[in-house]
């Protein structure tokens, strides 16, 4: 019975190739268009470290003034850094399983075998927890041991570094120079570049080529060279700030920190122990706003922090309007062509067939539509997002984030099936209802 | 014999296929929705993109250089760049700040007219600047002065410090003493220290935080107290890129205690800037065009349709007496009615989907005029797609009505 359907739909969108392509090329450009867009929105809102979300947690306070808020267009959230005095006291709790601080700053390597020029690293200084808190792979190697007190000049390349003085060779145990200071290599990365960079989201959660982290060393190297971060700095208040000294002690936000805390228990203990800093500290003249201690997961981080743009929101709405537009046309047109084939319905009718056979026929004819639809779609939204890819250079961050991923595919062919078919439903089933008496009268 | 246009037969004809007229009028009204939208977008983006520079964006380029270490002497090096930098043949003028105007990289900060921490405050970007720095980026002074070489605070260890004197730009002046006149004024950050504003410059884009503004504050101070200051360069029309890279080589290796980190053109800071505008207004524009064909396309289908399950009908009219071109007529009013009904459901879906863009996105509130407009367009549109159907509808000869049983 089904491939007497498959026939009866084949001649019947035989007989009106025009309408038919319509048909297939209406649900295929709104389907590229949902591609397209939905790719990108699906890998900007992406959360790459999924299967940590609910363990891992961005340590804020609300240590600003008493006037303005920090950000005076969403004044309910406190900062998203913290103070050099506030973040080196926390990290000192034994509560969290792992725990990090963290800043970017601004390095130059040299002295590798055979350099003759400089490199320049953007660097990440951090604590040791850094590699094992965040799954980053190594490719030789691991991280630096050792509080932050207590660790040793040692130095952690990733592998386009490695590539480029090292030839790709384990350079582990090596020596290099690290701004003037002499550092023993301990790791080398595997390629790590999670989109978008969840856990430095304050400066640019989507950073060029530029700002990537190329090496990563021990935090207590900030204040050993007296090095000023790169990455995003704010200060408020009007007390001067005249040595390296008072900076560490003053009001200024710079450091990242998150901590792993796998239980509900864990995560009490260790607001309680933050609010009781708070209480502390607000006792000694500090923390003039009122408490606000937050520790907020990867998917609320990214969230609250605004990582998907406005336009990319935008884009996918407008992408779905043109595809409701697409379906309605469907619609429409299947009605037509199947009223159209209303005195060869009330004549399967009349020999017999009954409501639920042309029903089914008719739906056969429908998930053709949407599976040629669908697939030729996926073919315009491959050449979509090649064009979208092609119109940026390589270091954009639309054409990074613009590849064809398997769930993106999956996805767009499943709202292809699913959009034309419940489209055709209502087609399918209002030529069932066609009584058979008057067409068969009429001719 | 004269055929009245009645209304009441169209009328009756379009409720036999009521579902196909249904559809089509909720396409309209889609398609108007986003379209006027779109186009609202499409307007400001391209505003945006348009929207001058204020500066010599095409021959300056910049590069950022910071210390490695607090041994490292930055103001020696500042010298030794600059000096370098304005040697080089080709170049005009060669300045230090402490951000890149069009770029990200900067500071900023909020300013008011009033002292005090709970004074309303103007969020503006300011840039460390000393006497050739508005010379080098051809920004003009409008009011006042610019700064003298005494004006500006050499480099120290200190972080912070107090400006007596500070030059701002037109915008910003604007926005603090709106109709006054802010020359001579004293604005304060929150603080009870007044800062005098000394010099008003023609406005250009400073660096940008989120989205480009022409307010920036300029202090007089030689910039590095932050560690880092970037070499701004303007050169003879044609030679950036090439200066650009011949620089950038030399600085890389001449002073091994401090790094350069980042180097381009500003003309590349621009297009980095516009590209997300452009994107935008490309992928609106195309679907908006889709939309449209789309429904143009449905609404060919759907008098087509109408025209070929009535030609007994349309024969029996023209054997009665109507002229073809009361059959056309027939036909483009029927059309216009479902134009006219889902043109009105679109107007309130158009509103309703821009206040929601005001509420959501901060998007300026939807101006009526590009609703008008669009309504006329796919009005006009909407016509011409039904109009070869109907011409085909008024090709039927009469004597069709004889044929048939």
């Amino acid at each position: 019975m089904f491939r007497y359907y498959l026939r009866l739909a084949l001649n019947s969108l035989r007989r009106t190739p025009g309408l038919t392509a319509l048909m297939v090329c209406a649900i295929a450009l709104g389907i590229a268009a949902c591609i397209v867009t939905l790719t990108v929105y699906h890998a900007m809102s992406g959360n790459p470290i999924w299967w940590k979300n609910n363990v891992l947690y961005a340590v804020t306070m609300d240590s600003w003034d008493p006037g303005p808020p920090y950000d005076p267009e969403r004044p309910t959230l406190p900062p998203p850094q913290l103070t050099y005095k506030d973040a080196t006291y926390l990290v000192q709790s034994d509560i969290p399983r792992r725990k990090i601080i963290m800043t970017q700053l601004l390095g130059m390597l040299n002295g590798a075998p055979g350099q003759s020029v400089p490199l320049r690293v953007m660097t990440r200084a951090t604590t040791q927890d850094f590699f094992a808190m965040f799954d980053v792979p190594f490719e030789y190697g691991g991280g630096w041991r050792g509080s932050d007190l207590d660790a040793l000049p040692e130095i952690v390349l990733t592998k386009q570094v490695n590539d480029e003085l090292f030839g790709g060779a384990d350079s582990v145990g090596r020596s290099i120079l690290w701004n003037g200071n002499r550092f023993r290599v301990v790791g080398v990365l595997r390629n790590w570049q999670p989109l978008p960079r969840f856990y430095d989201v304050v400066d640019n959660p989507f950073a060029p080529p530029e700002a990537m982290d190329q090496v990563y060393v021990p935090f207590r190297w900030v204040t050993a060279l007296q090095a000023l971060p790169v990455s995003n700095m704010t200060c408020h208040g009007s007390g001067s700030v005249d040595n390296y000294q008072e900076f560490l002690a003053s009001e200024c936000i710079w450091i990242e920190m998150w901590a792993e805390l796998p239980s509900a228990a864990s995560r009490e203990r260790f607001h309680a122990f933050m609010d009781a800093y708070w209480a502390a500290q607000r006792k000694a003249g500090r923390f003039p706003r009122p408490l606000d201690n937050r520790l907020t997961n990867v998917g609320q981080w990214l969230k609250v922090n605004g990582v998907v743009t406005s336009d990319s929101r935008i884009l996918l709405r407008v992408a779905f309007a043109f595809l409701a537009v697409c379906l309605i046309n469907t619609v429409g047109i299947l009605l037509t062509k199947f009223i159209r084939g209303a005195p060869i319905i009330g004549l399967r009718r009349a020999l017999g067939a009954s409501r639920r056979h042309i029903f089914m026929q008719h739906l056969v004819e429908v998930a053709m539509v949407s599976i040629a639809g669908g697939l030729l779609g996926l073919a315009l939204g491959a050449v979509g997002l090649a064009g979208v890819r092609a119109i940026h250079g390589q270091d954009n961050t639309y054409a990074m984030l613009a590849h064809f991923d398997p769930l993106g595919v999956a996805w767009a062919l499943a709202l292809a099936a699913a959009s034309t078919l419940a489209a055709g439903l209502y087609p399918a089933w209002s030529v069932g209802r066609v009584p058979p008496a008057g067409y068969l009268k009429s001719r | 014999m004269m055929m009245k246009l009645n209304i009441r037969p169209i009328l009756s004809a379009l409720s036999r296929n009521r579902t196909g007229a249904v559809l089509i009028a909720l396409e309209i009204a889609i398609a108007l929705a986003v379209m006027v939208n779109a186009a609202w977008i499409v307007a400001q983006r391209i505003q945006q993109i348009e929207a001058p520079s204020g500066l010599d964006v095409g021959d300056t380029f910049a590069i950022g250089v910071a210390r490695l270490s607090s041994h490292t002497d930055l103001g020696a090096a500042q010298s030794e760049d600059l000096a370098y930098l304005r040697s080089l043949p080709g170049v005009v003028a060669a300045t230090a700040t402490s951000s890149v105007p069009v770029s990200p990289y900067g500071q900023g900060t909020s300013l008011s007219p009033d002292p005090g921490p709970q004074a309303p405050m103007t969020p503006t970007r300011y840039m460390e600047a000393d006497e050739a720095t508005l010379g080098t980026l051809g920004v003009r002074v409008v009011a006042g002065r610019n700064f003298s070489a005494t004006d500006v605070h050499p480099l120290s260890k200190r972080f912070f410090q107090s400006y007596p004197e500070v030059i701002i730009t037109q915008s910003l002046a604007g926005k603090l003493f709106p109709g006054g006149n802010a020359l001579g004024k004293p604005i304060y950050s929150g603080d009870d220290t007044p800062m005098t504003v000394i010099g008003i410059t023609s406005n250009f884009i400073p660096s940008v935080r989120d989205s480009p503004a022409y307010d920036a504050l300029l202090l007089p101070q030689t910039p590095g107290d932050f560690g880092l200051y970037y070499c701004l360069v303007r050169t003879r029309p044609g030679m950036t890129a090439r200066l650009l890279q011949t620089a950038e080589r030399h600085l890389a290796i001449s002073n091994l205690d401090r790094v350069v980190f980042v180097g381009h053109t500003l003309t590349y800071y621009r297009q980095t800037l516009d590209a997300g505008n452009r994107d935008m207004a490309i992928f609106l524009t195309t679907v908006t065009a889709l939309i449209l064909a789309v429904t143009c396309l449905g609404i060919f289908g759907l008098t087509s349709f109408n025209v070929s399950t009535r030609t007994k009908q349309i024969g029996t009219l023209r054997a009665v007496g109507a002229r073809q071109r009361d059959v056309v007529a027939h036909f483009l009013v029927e059309n216009a009615i479902v134009l006219i009904s889902g043109g009105l459901v679109g107007c309130v879906l158009a509103l309703g989907v821009g206040h929601w863009l005001t509420d959501q996105y901060q998007l300026p509130r939807l101006d009526p005029h590009f609703l008008a407009i669009g309504l006329i367009a796919l009005a006009v549109i909407g016509q011409l797609a039904a109009w070869q159907p109907a011409r085909r509808a008024a090709a039927v000869p009469p004597s069709v009505a004889t044929r048939t049983v």
